[in-house]
């Protein structure tokens, strides 16, 4: 008797355990379609952040395809990626389409077996349109695998407050504004006749100097072997930031944060890099300032900063249609949409000839010519290969620059542990 | 058991109408016994058995998963390693720098964030044990801090130690300190950047454990206070002669509770950095924990063998910690007795 309860119990037992473990394998199971039979309704789901402009074109797309419908997912952007990189590992879950932005692409193009080939579907075809540099960014180093097509593209250009300009006695028109640094010493130079005048700080943090100067450098942190390379580029952007820190023109705000947020309204900075997409975030951030920021050309010609890619996950079971869909999206109307729309400056240099996009100006920030300016810099940019190790690389030495602003480090101890930060990070 | 199991066999050879009269009786009584047997020796195994088949499945199995991983060469930006690595990612462990340096962070805002939050715990659970007009309301509201979201606390502290707006150098301002020209950069040094944490850790967990401390107080019979206090003993001296040593279990278990808390901290450190997407803990790693740079070796240097072995060590000083935690609280709050 007690033998046969015995077996009973752990019968029980085992059949439980057994449920649990197909309740949790079955959860993988579901993997291995690939592509739905055409006709039936098809949703296809797009991860993207902030705000790519995509309302209107998902119901127009709707509109013309009955059998689709549009999932729009906008969340954080870090939290995207970070998602994305889960799923991938993953197997499953991952979106249809999603958007991956400059600063990560290198992570995700080194795990291009995990995505669609775009150059199988056929997106060759468009490489010609692209800014070759942009084309570059996605493609793999053998250049067998094109894993996302461009969106938009930074471009880069100084922002600047008129009105804080003009109390310190400096010209505020953008022309001339732009003929008082055409190189970054003659930028310094005119930060510290401002900060004499006003005793107030000329830049926002020595990090956003550091990133515009090293973008228009040939070479950035790595060279096309992945080696690093910190006395090219890197050194000659960091003695830059460090001579304007120590000049005392930076206010050291962090970007994205409460203070530097209050700063556009305060005025604890007159002058920010800035690309295409940051005007949407000092127009939302600092509503009140309307028609005192005013966009200058950037010291040191081109230069580009952020920008982002549409990719297709290999784990998607409708890859066919998100290719129709991403193929539609990049095309002229819709790129040209968009940047009504939002913005976001197209990575097609030929949009930029476009009356749509070369005569907008833009009323909050004095009527400046944004589809002049900004397209200028992307096309003066000298394309530079992003490592393997970038992102971690320029949070190591940008960790260096904030440690000189909160003076916990020596200026001129800074290069040496610059470079022994970045080394680290490079390894790691 | 065995026995009326054994009865039915023998009643097969007696005559068919005692049999089946008396082999009815048995059946009845053996299925009754058979439940009563069931529900008091198995029936409690059964109810408790879903918490342990989902640990197995969510617990265990991660955490052996987790040690397997902790011994391979994990890393998703570079398939080609070798499978196994052995105890490499261990020894690189006891070289790392910025492993001991998370390690002094843990320990520095464990220790800010864990003594003072039970000590104040105790003092508010004593205060809230005591008669007080809308007794309720102060207990729920002691309660708060720990009912809000962990984020949305640690954002609007975030922008309280900001350095050129923030709330904390206003307040410390009006003291005369800081403020002004000279403010406190709280994100610039380790003794700042820890108390801000700390402050945050302190602020969540302080009522829990008030809460946790007044249901045992509750417990303590009037009378032994009475006594005290007839004896001549004030508050404080009632607090630590007779709170203390008779609410001992619970004590440890909030010790034992907040080590494995304080030792995983992740969410405060995190939120508090400017740049939390990098989760290098400030400029120079000044509040860098454990959890976060598992979290940044893990998925910003995409290295998942190495932050496997950081977790599992973390595992073994956690245990270490809440043990040596246990029999140190044992010995100071049971001393007495």
């Amino acid at each position: 008797m007690r033998r046969s309860w015995f077996h009973w119990a752990r019968a029980t037992a085992i059949g439980a355990v057994s449920l649990v473990m197909v309740a949790a394998c079955s959860g993988n199971s579901g993997n291995s379609g690939s592509s739905d039979s055409a006709g039936g309704p098809v949703t296809l789901k797009i991860n993207f952040w902030g705000d790519f402009g995509l309302q209107d074109l998902k119901t127009k797309y709707e509109a013309d395809h009955p059998n689709v419908k549009i999932q729009l997912n906008s969340g954080e952007y870090n939290a995207q990626h970070e998602d994305l990189q889960k799923k991938l590992i993953a197997g499953s879950g991952a979106p249809d389409i999603a958007a991956i932005d400059e600063g990560f692409m290198v992570q995700f193009r080194g795990q291009s077996d995990k995505f669609v080939n775009l150059l199988d579907k056929g997106a060759g075809k468009y490489e010609s349109k692209y800014l070759p540099w942009k084309w570059k960014q996605s493609l793999t180093p053998d250049g067998k695998t094109q894993i996302g097509l461009g969106t938009d593209v930074g471009g880069l250009a100084m922002c600047y407050r008129s009105d804080l300009f003009k109390a310190a006695g400096l010209p505020t028109e953008r022309d001339q504004v732009s003929a008082l640094w055409p190189t970054w010493d003659k930028f310094i130079e005119v930060g510290q006749q401002y900060t004499s005048k006003t005793n107030k700080k000329f830049i926002d943090s020595g990090t956003n100097l550091f990133n515009p100067i090293l973008g228009q450098q040939p070479v950035g942190f790595y060279n096309e072997q992945d080696q690093l390379q910190m006395d090219g580029g890197p050194k000659v952007a960091f003695d830059y930031t460090v001579k304007a820190v120590q000049a005392g023109l930076s206010a050291n705000l962090a970007s994205f944060q409460a203070d530097w947020d209050k700063g556009f309204t305060s005025g604890s900075f007159a002058v920010l890099a800035c690309p295409a997409w940051m005007l949407g975030h000092i127009k939302d951030t600092a509503p009140g300032t309307q028609g005192k920021w005013d966009i200058a050309a950037v010291p040191g010609g081109g230069g580009n900063w952020g920008g982002s890619f549409l990719t297709i996950p290999k784990q998607g079971k409708h890859v066919d249609e998100a290719y129709k869909l991403l193929e539609w999206l990049v095309q002229p109307e819709q790129q040209i949409e968009i940047f009504k729309k939002v913005g976001n400056l197209p990575s097609q240099p030929a949009l930029y000839a476009d009356p749509a996009i070369a005569d907008f100006k833009n009323p909050f920030f004095n009527n400046a010519p944004v589809g002049q300016i900004f397209p200028k810099m992307a096309q003066g940019l000298t394309p530079q290969y992003l490592g393997k190790k970038n992102g971690p690389t320029r949070v190591a030495v940008e960790n260096v620059i904030i440690r000189v602003q909160n003076k916990t480090l020596k200026p001129d101890a800074a290069w040496a542990e610059a470079v022994k930060e970045a080394d680290k990070a490079s390894k790691s | 058991m065995s026995t009326t199991r054994a009865a039915p066999a023998p009643s097969s050879h007696r005559a068919a109408p005692e049999r089946g009269r008396s082999g009815g009786d048995d059946r009845r009584l053996t299925w009754r016994n058979r439940l009563y047997r069931f529900d008091m020796r198995y029936m409690p195994y059964l109810m408790i058995a879903p918490f342990f088949l989902i640990f197995l499945a969510f617990g265990l199995f991660p955490l052996l998963f987790n040690g397997v991983v902790s011994l391979r060469n994990y890393r998703l930006d570079d398939p080609t390693l070798p499978y196994w690595a052995g105890v490499e990612n261990f020894s690189k462990l006891l070289g790392d720098e910025d492993f001991w340096n998370a390690l002094y962070n843990t320990f520095g805002i464990f220790l800010l964030s864990t003594v003072p939050q039970l000590l104040l715990a105790l003092v508010v659970a004593s205060l809230l044990n005591r008669k007080l007009r809308a007794q309720t309301w102060w207990r729920v509201g002691i309660l708060l801090p720990y009912v809000t979201p962990i984020v949305a606390s640690t954002m609007v502290f975030s922008v309280f130690f900001s350095r050129d707006f923030g709330m904390a150098n206003w307040v410390l301002g009006l003291f005369g300190l800081g403020g002004g020209d000279t403010p406190i950069d709280w994100r610039a040094d380790k003794p700042h950047a820890w108390i801000a944490i700390a402050t945050m850790v302190n602020w969540k967990w302080i009522g829990y454990n008030a809460l946790l401390y007044l249901a045992a107080m509750q417990s303590i019979s009037k009378d032994v206070y009475e006594a005290a206090a007839i004896d001549g003993a004030g508050p404080w001296k009632q607090l630590w002669r007779i709170t203390v040593p008779l609410i001992q279990p619970i004590i440890v278990f909030t010790v034992v509770l907040s080590t494995i808390g304080g030792l995983q901290l992740f969410t405060e450190p995190m939120l508090f950095d400017l740049n939390s997407q990098a989760a290098t803990g400030g400029p120079n790693g000044e509040w860098q924990t454990i959890g976060q740079l598992i979290y940044k070796v893990g998925w910003k240097d995409l290295n998942l063998g190495y932050a496997a072995a950081m977790s599992w060590a973390l595992f073994v000083i956690t245990l270490i910690i809440a043990g040596l935690n246990t029999l140190l609280t044992n010995r100071l709050a049971g001393g007495r007795k």
